[in-house]
């Protein structure tokens, strides 16, 4: 009978061999997963016996003769709450077959951060069939903490199986009874990343391919409008004129898009180096001066006469500062001015770009730096735009750590501002500053988007990059973060890092070494795979107070 | 010998090659050879013996890279300045052609008219490197 159970049961207490209340108790523990109901029946005079099996676990009970209309009542009442229960078992099982069929995985954390639910993927991905997961906490299941896994910006996991993989997390907190319970998502981005390369990939070949004609097509329109092929006659130029200028601005698109993928996919790569904006702003001046005298406006610099050096990519910089210009230039009519001033002071410095055209107004002013953003649908067309110029530059600005603005009153120009923090010397940076050595581009790219907000980030693939590199050839780092992979003999590397820093403090954060190499020469030791932001902001902090202690 | 004279030229569109050889031949008044790729490059240095080289860097077959190194095998061209035309422009992979030993990079679209006179700065450029 227990193989199958039935639905509800009626049982006499008094039986030849068994005690009815034994066999109660028997039924309630072989079916245990459901609930039977079970009815005593009893011919025995009192209430006493009917106590008795309720307390053995009985649900009911019929005095016998038994009324067979009382039966019927109670059989009903009882098929309705079979019912109910059948139905709730039902959605419950639904809930959790749609939990199971989730493909990212799904992990519940109780307020003390052990796990008490997981998912179908997340047990495939974090659990064995030796180690069951529901107990276990947070660090022993994921590497780390949640709040230190929410804080990390690129976090990768571990599986089982040994993979590492790029995860994207995201946390739903709720209560229940009163306690807190985290529900953690974790989505394996690893073929996300494949197609964000492969579209890298894609648009690399599609701007050279677009490139390619577009050389001979503006090339053949230079060479015509600068007579090479003989003088043209006045409306002949025009339309070369015209055809050159389209081209160019095809050209413009081009380098845009690539950015602004680059950009957005955060696979740009900067280098941060303390710089003197004076030279490099007479080198925007320099090479926008054409565009600024085929337009009719006069281009003017005023410099302090000291400056601050600030951390930024020198190219990128440029580019900033020709989309400022340009813009302004494009807004200005010819004879109007275009100002640009440094102003530098303990905090850093200031540049901006003044115009003297209609200004920009105020309900537009807040848009000005989204994509695609324009005054007046038709702006783009007057004005040769593609509406991506201060969306492009403001990202840029944010990615070397400054900010940007504009203030403007309608029909006396505009100003655009960019600032950014500096310091008077690279020895005495406010904020303290670190040397990267490795010869892996994405590393350098996630410690720089790890360590930026903290550190003055300057990076190379290789010492003898450094020794090139004014004017950190001659300054010693106070702390150096390297990998000795594709470096030669780690050894080797790790005594000329030791001779570089100095007084400095290194760091090897590698995979190719391990915990015994680095105890031998004596260095503290992070491995790649396994080290969170937090680990490494932390143990950049220790060699930091190293640092400060030992003589220079 | 104090002007440049003789530019190699290793491109693999017909109408780039064109508007190059227009450029340096009635522009910059240089002698000018014409490769289409970089086979006919190697075939043609020791005869042409060029002062200056200009280099595409994707070319199907030969690679611009690859026929660099091919070309610094050959003892015409010791000291001779390489300058790569590229369609790539981020920063970055300008920085990875130079670590080939090339004098300089041009960018595509380049502007036919300044061209001869971009080259000749490369090649003084080139040639105090080598007087070094």
């Amino acid at each position: 009978m227990l193989r199958q159970p039935p639905d509800l049961m009626l049982l006499d207490l008094l039986m030849p061999d068994l005690s009815g209340f034994e066999v109660i108790e028997q039924i309630r523990a072989q079916v245990s997963e459901r609930w039977l109901p079970i009815l005593v029946t009893s011919s025995l005079p009192g209430d006493a016996p009917f106590i008795e099996a309720l307390r053995h676990g009985a649900d009911d009970y019929l005095v016998r003769p038994i009324n067979a209309d009382l039966l019927l009542a109670k059989l009903g009442h009882y098929s309705a709450v079979l019912s109910l229960q059948a139905r709730l078992t039902a959605m419950a099982e639904r809930q959790r077959a749609i939990h199971d069929n989730i493909l990212d995985a799904v992990m519940t954390f109780d307020a003390d951060g052990r796990l008490q639910e997981a998912n179908r993927a997340a047990m495939r991905w974090f659990g064995s069939p030796v180690v069951p997961l529901r107990g276990m906490l947070c660090r022993q299941v994921l590497g780390a903490d949640l709040a230190e896994l929410l804080d990390s910006p690129d976090v990768r996991l571990q599986r089982a199986d040994g993979r590492v993989f790029p995860a994207e997390l995201t946390l739903g907190e709720w209560r229940e009874a009163g306690r807190m319970q985290h529900t953690l998502v974790i989505r394996d981005l690893t073929e996300r990343q494949h197609i964000e390369r492969m579209k890298d990939e894609f648009l690399a070949t599609v701007s050279h391919e677009l490139r390619t004609p577009l050389t001979s097509v503006l090339g053949a329109l230079g060479l015509l409008a600068c007579g090479a092929a003989g003088i043209l006659p006045k409306p002949a130029m025009t339309l070369t004129e015209v055809a050159r200028r389209n081209g160019e601005r095809l050209s413009h698109l081009i380098d845009d898009i690539l950015d602004l993928s680059k950009l957005e996919g955060n696979r740009l790569q900067l280098q941060l180096r303390p710089l003197k904006l004076d030279a490099l702003l007479q080198e925007a001046i320099a090479a926008n001066a054409g565009y600024a005298q085929r337009a009719g406006v006069t281009l003017g610099l005023v410099l302090p006469a000291q400056s601050a050096l600030v951390g930024v990519d020198a190219d990128r910089f440029l580019q900033v500062m020709a989309n400022l210009l340009s813009n302004a230039i494009k807004h200005s009519s010819p004879g109007d001015r275009v100002e640009v001033l440094l102003l530098s002071d303990k905090d850093g410095v200031r540049v901006e770009v003044r115009d003297q055209g209609p200004g920009i107004s105020p309900e537009f002013r807040p848009h000005m730096f989204e994509k695609f953003s324009q005054a007046d649908g038709s702006d783009s067309r007057a004005k040769g735009g593609t509406g991506l110029g201060l969306y492009i530059t403001r990202m840029l600005v944010e990615r070397m750590g400054g900010r940007i603005g504009v203030t403007s009153t309608p029909g006396a120009g505009a100003c655009f501002w960019v600032t950014f923090s500096g310091s008077e010397d690279v020895t005495q940076a406010a904020r303290p500053w670190l040397l990267h050595v490795d010869s892996d581009a994405d590393a350098r790219a996630r410690l720089a988007d790890w360590l930026g907000p903290h550190y003055a980030l300057v990076w190379a693939a290789s010492l003898a990059q450094v020794q090139a590199q004014e004017p950190f050839a001659q300054v010693q780092p106070p702390i150096i973060v390297a990998d000795p992979q594709a470096q030669g003999s780690a050894e080797t590397f790790c005594a000329a890092l030791r001779r570089r820093a100095l007084a400095g403090q290194v760091i090897l954060y590698s995979d190719s070494v391990d915990r015994a190499f680095a105890q031998h020469m004596g260095l503290p030791w992070l491995p790649k795979t396994s080290t969170t932001q937090a680990q490494l902001l932390s143990a950049l902090n220790d060699a930091a107070a190293l640092a400060s202690r030992k003589p220079a | 010998m104090s002007e440049l004279q003789r530019v190699m030229c290793v491109e693999d569109d017909p109408d780039i090659r064109m508007i190059i050889e227009f450029s340096l031949l009635n522009l910059g008044g240089y002698e000018v050879c014409l490769c289409a790729g970089g086979p006919a490059a190697l075939v043609q240095a020791p005869l042409f013996r060029p002062e200056l080289v200009l280099l595409d860097v994707m070319m199907p077959g030969m690679s611009g890279p690859q026929t660099l190194a091919a070309l610094r095998q050959l003892p015409v061209m010791r000291g001779v300045p390489v300058v790569f035309l590229t369609a790539k422009a981020m920063p970055d992979e300008v920085e990875d052609l130079l670590k080939y030993g090339a004098t300089g990079v041009i960018v595509k679209p380049f502007d036919p008219v300044t061209l001869p006179q971009n080259i000749r700065i490369y090649w003084e450029h080139g040639r105090d490197i080598h007087a070094r």
